[in-house]
């Protein structure tokens, strides 16, 4: 469509979509930043390990002014903060002394990684071509079990289902294991070593997918259902398409657009889901690290995390915003 | 009375409705049914022993009775459910109302704030800022009946989980305040205040339940997932923390298929309800959600 004067062009509302992902960013900075002050007790006292350390009063106020703690809160403070994650150095573990809480994270990503990634893959995969022909063949058998599966599903926290997953398949059959990533002695890069990983990878996927599937079922159910009852769906009807061009060329697209919604609004439960099925199966990702650091009272690791999960939502969203406005392009006028 | 009737008569509400009142009516009167809540000094069984006669769903691994846990349970994760879920209510409806009736900078900026808890999950929120609290307030004592870690929880739930709400009651009040009925209260002298309690506040009451019920279920699972990885209170047990306390006995792996089995049977059971509440609601009231013959 030519340009009409109303509404704002393409690059005017790219821009905007990326000054809206910084600013979110930034206050999930600054909150991270605020919540670590409301803790009582000094900060450099909690860093040096408390009154558990024997550090004198000197050592102290040097360690004070090294940190920059001795400067005002607002503006230095805040800036150096800022600047400092900006950089991605996050500060030190309590639990772990001495080791960067970026080292920390970078270590434990890749697990999770192939975990949400495979669960979410295998979820949006079947979840939506399970809802989509549910909402075409409305009201029929597999319409009626899908929908009830999915709205029980989409009730059950992950981690339950890992815990049955583990009473059945590890501990009742013996089939998979259900602790840990590897097998003592597995030499890594060998096949068996990858089949070792895939094997201890097999149920905590399970029970993330199963945890997110039943969303994505009926969202895309109920964006085909509405789209079958729009008056282009009649138009085709009308024009001679037959049933499967209807679903291809109208109905497909159209009913894309609530699923892609969807799967950032999805993101909290992808991942509690992540972090409380690697509780379950002491998988080595971040959950297995922020549960570490929950009990141990870890904040550097446990900011570090939030920041993590922060921008990480922060870029789905923005990537989002782009890929609808590639969809749907009434979004671009 | 026509909505109720139709709402009625969906099978899901009914579903719904007769499970809720089931758990509402364990949590009022725990005590009756199961006896005082059972700690390790008063624990009457093995330890984790299955279902028998005298513990209808077995024991724990100190040889508590898992049937007296998790009625105790129904009690403390439905309260902590509502009671969040109000929090979350009267905040999302107020600044949602205030952004739409006022429009303009006020909108603006309370809508830049919305957009970033809608933006940031609930858990995700709840995750850093419940242990920072928790250290802030220590977790000896009681605060209006609750140990601190329940109250922190209730509150950070209800504070983070607002903004879905928020966005649909401004929706409906823009188009609730170019209405005739706002044109002549405001005529007929109310003042702003007056007319948003008085003429929009009643007109919200569907979306606000519809979206309401939705939000208890969300309450559930974050309360869940939370207790889950160890910030509930051992001291005041809900479902979530007895699946903690069951994960950390190595109940899954000991195949006590009963410790684990009840209380998350109980979440499913709960959420479920609520969703089908919700998803009837929004079907009574949503005209777009009317079946087309």
């Amino acid at each position: 469509m030519a340009s009409t004067g109303i509404g704002a062009p393409k690059s005017q509302h790219v821009g905007r979509i990326f000054l809206r992902a910084a600013v979110t960013l930034l206050m999930v900075a600054s909150l991270n930043f605020i919540l670590f002050r409301i803790i009582p007790g000094d900060p450099a006292a909690l860093l040096l390990g408390g009154a558990r350390t024997s550090v004198t009063a000197e050592q102290m106020e040097a360690q004070r002014q090294n940190w920059g703690l001795d400067r005002p809160l607002f503006p230095d403070q805040v800036v150096d903060y800022l600047s400092a994650s900006l950089h991605g150095d996050f500060g030190y573990s309590f639990k772990f002394r001495g080791r960067h809480v970026s080292d920390l994270i970078l270590e434990r990503l890749p697990a999770t990684v192939a975990l949400v990634g495979l669960a979410q893959f295998i979820a949006i995969l079947c979840g939506v071509m399970l809802g989509l022909y549910a909402g075409w063949r409305r009201g029929g058998a597999v319409d009626h079990i899908v929908t009830g599966a999915s709205l029980a599903l989409y009730s059950t926290p992950s981690f339950w289902l890992g815990m049955l997953l583990v009473v059945i398949f590890s501990t009742a059959l013996g089939w998979l294991p259900g602790y840990g990533a590897y097998s003592p002695g597995a030499i890594s890069g060998s096949l068996d070593w990858l089949i070792d990983y895939l094997r201890h990878l097999a149920l905590p996927v399970t029970a993330v997918t199963l945890g997110l599937i039943g969303q994505y079922v009926v969202v895309a159910r109920a964006a085909m259902s509405d789209v079958v009852t729009e008056d282009y769906m009649v138009t085709a009807r009308a024009k001679g398409l037959n049933r499967g061009q209807m679903l291809m060329r109208h109905a497909f697209r159209n009913a894309m657009l609530p699923v892609v919604t969807l799967i950032t609004l999805n993101l909290g439960y992808v991942v509690a889901g992540a972090i409380t099925v690697e509780a379950v199966f002491a998988w080595p990702g971040i959950g297995g690290l922020t549960v570490e650091a929950l009990n141990a009272r870890d904040y550097p690791v446990l900011q570090g995390i939030f920041l993590l999960l922060g921008a990480s939502i922060v870029v789905a969203n923005l990537v989002t915003d782009l890929a609808y406005g590639i969809l749907d392009p009434r979004v671009r006028q | 009375m026509g909505f109720l009737r139709k709402f009625l008569g969906y099978g899901g509400a009914q579903l719904g409705l007769l499970c809720l009142v089931f758990f509402l009516g364990l949590a009022a009167v725990p005590n009756a049914v199961v006896g005082p809540l059972e700690t390790a000094g008063t624990a009457s069984g093995d330890f984790l022993a299955p279902p028998q006669s005298q513990h209808l769903l077995g024991t724990d691994e100190v040889g508590r009775d898992v049937l007296n846990l998790v009625v105790h349970g129904a009690r403390i994760s439905l309260t902590i459910a509502l009671l969040a879920t109000v929090i979350s209510l009267v905040v999302g409806t107020t600044i949602g109302m205030t952004a739409g009736y006022y429009g303009g900078r006020v909108d603006v900026w309370l809508m830049r704030l919305t957009d970033f808890f809608f933006v940031m999950p609930s858990f995700v929120l709840a995750l850093v800022i419940t242990p920072v609290f928790l250290q802030v307030m220590g977790r000896g004592g009681e605060i209006l009946g609750f140990r601190p870690s329940l109250f922190v929880i209730i509150v950070v739930i209800g504070m983070t989980s607002w903004a879905f709400g928020t966005r649909i009651v401004r929706s409906q009040t823009l188009s609730l305040k170019e209405r005739t009925f706002v044109d002549r209260a405001r005529v007929a002298g109310s003042s702003n205040f007056s007319i948003m309690i008085r003429h929009i506040l009643p007109n919200l009451v569907p979306q606000i339940a519809a979206n309401g019920a939705l939000v208890v279920a969300g309450a559930i699972y974050v309360e869940t997932s939370l207790s889950f990885l160890g910030l509930g209170d051992p001291l005041q047990p809900s479902w979530g923390t007895l699946l903690s306390l069951a994960q950390r006995a190595g109940a899954a792996s000991a195949g006590a298929w009963w410790y684990l089995g009840a209380p998350g049977l109980c979440v499913i059971a709960v959420s479920l309800s609520f969703v089908l509440i919700g998803n009837a609601l929004d079907d009574t009231f949503n005209p777009r959600h009317r079946v087309i013959p």
